[in-house]
């Protein structure tokens, strides 16, 4: 029993001290190393985190150089499987011109509405946002974070929990700010809650990333029911989104509320980070 | 001339191990699929483990602490998190290769086992305890359990590039 013990510490000791022939470090003094690199990153020192920020900016930029072989084959993929539906899309898009055209009359006879009635109530409205465009420089998904960088940082004025926008809809909030890089924190991650509102029966209810592709609704009231089309817009309930922005369609998938993304988390290139809310105080 | 040559080819193979676990960490290779949610799996764990295990000149520690610091950059963890993970997965490797006389597919295969533990086991308790974040459980166990599954694929590979492209049959 004893000699079992023996060999089995034997074992580690030398695991842990012993260097091989090209081993320039023991096991033991880099785990002692990463110990202490952790708890300096965890003290959340100004030094620290500034060093950081550096090293964060540093690696991202090596990171898109090297990626751009993987990223050479998504696009050639994705060329590949176009030309090879080309013709099925064709009449797919056709269909979708027709309800569009329709959708436009609708909106026209809404938007004339909507002028009408800010005239009666007064309000200068101002409904773009001010934003900074950047470009997605590395798209890594781990089974811990759904999150992707961006090429823009604190020296474009982005700030944390600012709320980033593709093709006029919600993608994510800015979780990580350094110099010249941003890290957005997307809508089906774990750790995404948003509040937002449902149309058209104007439900509040707070959506949940789970890391998949559609974030679900959650604390959606007892009596909610689906409509026809429900579609799921920021309710700026928390103060840190601005109100409005669209966000996705709520669908029923296997019993529960779930939300299309207008945007694909996996298809973005390029993002908006709205820096500045609109105008429209009063509206709020 | 023919030596040298040959040296310079030998002494490019060597280097293939870590750069691929270099590259993996740094690039936006994914080995977390959207569409099949379920399969993912940690091929750092895999190339860690096999190369410190059957070679240990191939892959040094100091490369291993460097890859897992690239790690934690790119994916927004505290410093240190993925090399402490990385380094205690070489620690069974190097433990199994002293510990044993001889060792094959299956005895490698099992002791994995415990290196996929105490590697996401770390992984996980410094993620709870220091990082304000929520984890599925469920998305750690799969991916444990596919790394796992997937790794005798892995040392087939790994096996045959060893004999092949640097010229070691023997440990």
């Amino acid at each position: 029993m004893s000699t079992s013990r023996d060999d089995f510490g034997i074992a580690i000791r030398s695991a842990l001290l012993q260097r091989g022939a090209k081993q320039k470090f023991s096991l033991f003094v880099l785990i002692l190393l990463s110990l202490f690199i952790f708890g300096l990153d965890i003290s959340k020192l100004k030094p620290v985190e500034m060093l950081r920020s550096l090293l964060n900016d540093g690696i991202y930029r090596i990171s898109a150089i090297s990626s751009s072989p993987i990223r050479l084959t998504g696009v050639l993929k994705d060329s590949f499987i176009e030309h090879f539906f080309v013709y099925k899309e064709n009449k797919k898009l056709k269909v979708e011109i027709e309800n569009l055209r329709n959708k436009e009359l609708n909106t026209l006879y809404l938007e004339a509405e909507n002028k009408k009635l800010q005239q009666v109530f007064e309000l200068d409205k101002k409904s773009d946002f001010e934003t900074v465009t950047s470009k997605v420089i590395i798209d890594k998904n781990s089974p811990y974070l759904n999150s992707v960088i961006i090429n823009k940082g604190s020296n474009s004025g982005i700030e944390l929990g600012m709320p980033v926008i593709n093709e006029g809809s919600l993608i994510g909030r800015i979780v990580e700010v350094n110099f010249i890089s941003s890290r957005i924190l997307l809508l089906n991650d774990l750790n995404s809650r948003i509040p937002v509102i449902v149309s058209p029966t104007g439900a509040q209810a707070i959506l949940s990333g789970g890391g998949e592709k559609e974030p679900k609704l959650d604390y959606l009231p007892d009596n909610f029911e689906m409509a026809e089309e429900n579609l799921v817009f920021t309710s700026g309930k928390d103060g840190v989104f601005y109100p409005g922005i669209s966000v996705g369609k709520a669908i029923l998938k296997n019993e529960k509320v779930v939300t299309q993304l207008f945007s694909d988390p996996t298809q973005i290139v390029y993002v908006s980070v709205i820096i500045d809310q609109p105008s429209d105080l009063e509206a709020r | 001339m023919a030596l040298v040559l040959k040296g310079i080819r030998e002494n490019f193979f060597k280097l293939g191990p870590l750069l691929l676990l270099i590259y993996i960490c740094i690039s936006e290779l994914h080995t977390q699929f959207y569409h099949w949610k379920i399969f993912s799996f940690n091929l750092q764990f895999i190339i860690i483990y096999y190369w410190v295990l059957r070679d240990p000149d191939i892959l040094g520690y100091g490369y291993i602490f460097l890859a897992g610091l690239i790690n934690d950059v790119v994916l927004s963890l505290p410093l240190g998190t993925s090399c402490l993970s990385y380094l205690f997965v070489s620690l069974v490797a190097a433990y199994v290769r002293n510990a044993t006389v001889r060792s094959s597919l299956f005895t490698d295969w099992f002791t994995f086992i415990i290196a996929i533990i105490i590697g996401n086991f770390l992984y996980f308790f410094l993620m709870r305890k220091f990082m304000n974040v929520n984890l599925e459980y469920s998305t750690i166990f799969y991916n444990s359990l596919f790394t796992f599954i997937i790794y005798p694929l892995f040392w087939t590979l790994f096996e045959f590039y060893k004999k092949f492209a640097i010229g070691r049959i023997h440990d």
